[in-house]
């Protein structure tokens, strides 16, 4: 929770730079995750993975996790730090 | 059923712990447990698990002022020190209880957290098999082979007990760290064997489910592999796929509100 200032400002400044964020929220209800994305501003795109699907899908352990893909689709990095996705989002885009 | 169940209403409970749900459904099930205890053996309410987590309170409030006084983890006067010495005495004088489960977790936990990693061994060498207090204990270890990059001991430990334990939660947990501890040392191999043996030895398990999942990743979510496909609809309605995302670099982030 403490991270969404944070992701806030990374968003902010590579969105236009050909960088997507995709929130995928593991919360049993929907309200409080439509809330919290009201009250933090927070206006990239959120899936409500209820049934834990995509938590399934990519074997997530934990929460926070972060998963980077690059342009191509493949997966360049996964269980990131925050503090290290900044440099490995730059690393991406001068490929 | 009673993990899948717990899981379902505290979050997937995660081998890393890292998820808030786990330790909430450990929680619970660690207060069921006392209570069933309690109601069995006396009506009044567990004051002995009170007076372990006592210790423990302090012992974390010892351990905060004397790192910001600037004293270094292991150092003679390390508060973790005494009260690992405290908590390990009190399991000595009450074998057997609740309390006495985390009473041995958190002394064990104290040395690790003092970089005591001889001592923390030759302690948990004296734990019988089946212990309660093993459900904790292999965070522990896991967490000191992580710290000193060195899974020999947890090895070696957790193949020992998946053999004489009878617990079959225990044995379950045992082999699954096997599997975790080689895979953190990037042996495939033997962590594909130890966690297949996970899913054929121990169904219906947490540990089995948990094992299913790291199979399928150490097999599809490498580094440079093509990302799971997925098509979903998002809180506002719109539709997303990951295929709609390429040309982009795309951040995933897993999370919740709790």
């Amino acid at each position: 929770m403490g991270e969404v200032p944070l992701l806030k400002e990374l968003y902010a400044k590579y969105l236009d730079q050909g960088v997507a964020v995709v929130g995928i929220s593991l919360d049993e209800q929907l309200k409080p995750l439509q809330e919290m994305v009201a009250s933090k501003g927070m206006s990239w795109p959120q899936i409500h993975d209820a049934d834990q699907s995509l938590v399934k899908l990519f074997n997530v352990k934990g929460t926070p996790t972060y998963y980077l893909i690059d342009r191509e689709g493949k997966i360049a990095a996964k269980d990131i730090p925050m503090k290290r996705l900044g440099s490995a989002i730059d690393d991406l885009l001068k490929k | 059923m009673r993990y899948r169940t717990l899981d379902r209403m505290f979050g997937r409970s995660g081998s890393a712990g890292s998820l808030p749900g786990l330790s909430l459904g450990w929680a619970l099930l660690l207060t069921l447990t006392a209570l069933t205890v309690n109601a069995q053996n006396t009506p009044a309410p567990d004051k002995e698990m009170d007076r372990v987590q006592a210790m423990i309170s302090q012992a974390k409030k010892d351990a905060e002022q004397f790192s910001k006084s600037g004293g270094k983890p292991g150092d003679a006067n390390d508060p973790n020190l005494k009260w690992s010495a405290a908590l390990w005495e009190y399991r000595e004088k009450h074998p057997g209880t609740p309390a006495t489960v985390n009473a041995t977790s958190e002394a064990l936990r104290l040395l690790n957290r003092a970089d005591r990693l001889s001592e923390l061994q030759a302690k948990t060498d004296t734990l019988k098999p089946d212990e309660a207090a093993w459900k904790q204990v292999f965070y522990v270890l896991m967490s000191a082979a992580a710290k000193s990059k060195d899974y020999s001991y947890l090895i070696s430990k957790a193949e020992a007990l998946a053999q004489v334990a009878s617990d079959r939660d225990i044995k379950a947990q045992a082999r699954f760290n096997i599997g975790d501890a080689y895979w953190r040392t990037k042996d495939n191999d033997r962590a594909r064997k130890a966690f297949q043996q996970v899913v054929t030895e121990y169904p219906g398990t947490k540990y089995a489910e948990e094992a299913e999942g790291n199979l399928r990743e150490i097999e599809f979510l490498n580094l440079g592999q093509p990302a799971p496909v997925f098509e979903r609809t998002t809180i506002s309605g719109d539709s997303i796929s990951l295929a709609g995302f390429r040309g982009k670099v795309l951040v995933l982030k897993f999370w919740g509100t709790y």
